[in-house]
């Protein structure tokens, strides 16, 4: 994901507030990303997104909306795209990125 | 001539605007990318333990971060805490690891070491400069609590989080 300082703006729901992201795979060994967002100590905030794990292709990219409360608004921080890695049955560390973008 | 200035003030009055749409497009890039350089891998150098140092068997893990902008973003990266799949373990794990620069593009980034920090498992680096850092990670698994039990057989996987957060 494109780190940006994304804002809020507003939905078609009243108390909820959206926003827009856009993902891109660089990774060759990745097809699934998971959205998360979370506050300044990193912890989840609650949020609706049509898919938590979106499937994208190499070098792909793929956009979609954020919800959010606006009670929530103030306590989110950091909205994060967290490669999802397959399993194999070798001994080894992984390697898992994660890309955050920060509402300011 | 009034007469012609006065038909010649008509015409030109009588001249359409012309305007043009240009479009002005731009696309932006990732400006902060990460990577698998190099895939990590445990050796058993003896019953309780597994490492990723080369000395053991194993391969220490490497994360490359390219940058664009410089003083953005900062890079995270944390070394396991646990198993992410392993055989049922019935007794405790005790981990160490480190996070160390590996590479850097520009000799400008000689500092990121020392200016590090340290919470938990996770190394946080500013990065302020533009280019490319590898950061590789150090990580040991020692089974048993103290009491240098053998790691049951079978599969082990842990992972490394690398995370590129704007500032």
């Amino acid at each position: 994901m494109t780190p940006t300082y994304p804002t809020w703006s507003i939905s078609a729901v009243q108390g909820v507030k959206k926003t827009t992201m856009e993902l891109w795979n660089s990774r060759k060994d990745v097809g699934y990303y998971e959205v998360g967002v979370f506050d300044e100590s990193w912890e989840p905030i609650p949020f609706v997104t049509a898919y938590r794990i979106i499937k994208i292709d190499y070098l792909s990219k793929v956009k979609f909306d954020i919800y959010i409360r606006t009670q929530d608004i103030l306590e989110a921080r950091y909205v994060c795209s967290l490669s999802k890695l397959r399993s194999n049955d070798e001994s080894k560390t992984l390697l898992a990125t994660r890309i955050c973008s920060k509402f300011k | 001539m009034k007469k012609l200035l006065i038909t010649l003030s008509l015409i030109l009055g009588a001249t359409p605007i012309l305007a043009e749409n240009i479009d002005i497009t731009g696309t932006v890039q990732s400006r902060c990318t990460v990577n698998v350089d190099t895939p990590g891998a445990y050796g058993n150098p003896n019953a309780y333990t597994l490492t990723t140092a080369p000395a053991s068997a194993g391969q220490e893990p490497i994360v490359r971060f390219d940058v664009s902008l410089a003083n953005a973003y900062k890079a995270e990266v944390s070394y396991p805490t646990s198993f992410s799949s392993s055989p049922s373990l019935t007794d405790t794990v005790a981990w160490t690891g480190a996070v160390t620069v590996a590479q850097t593009s520009t000799s400008d980034m000689s500092g990121y070491q020392a200016a590090s920090s340290l919470a938990g498992s996770k190394r946080t680096y500013a990065l302020t400069v533009a280019g490319t850092t590898w950061f590789k990670s150090t990580s040991i698994a020692t089974y048993g609590g103290g009491q240098a039990k053998a790691f049951p057989g079978g599969a082990y996987k842990s992972y490394l989080l690398a995370s590129c957060v704007a500032q």
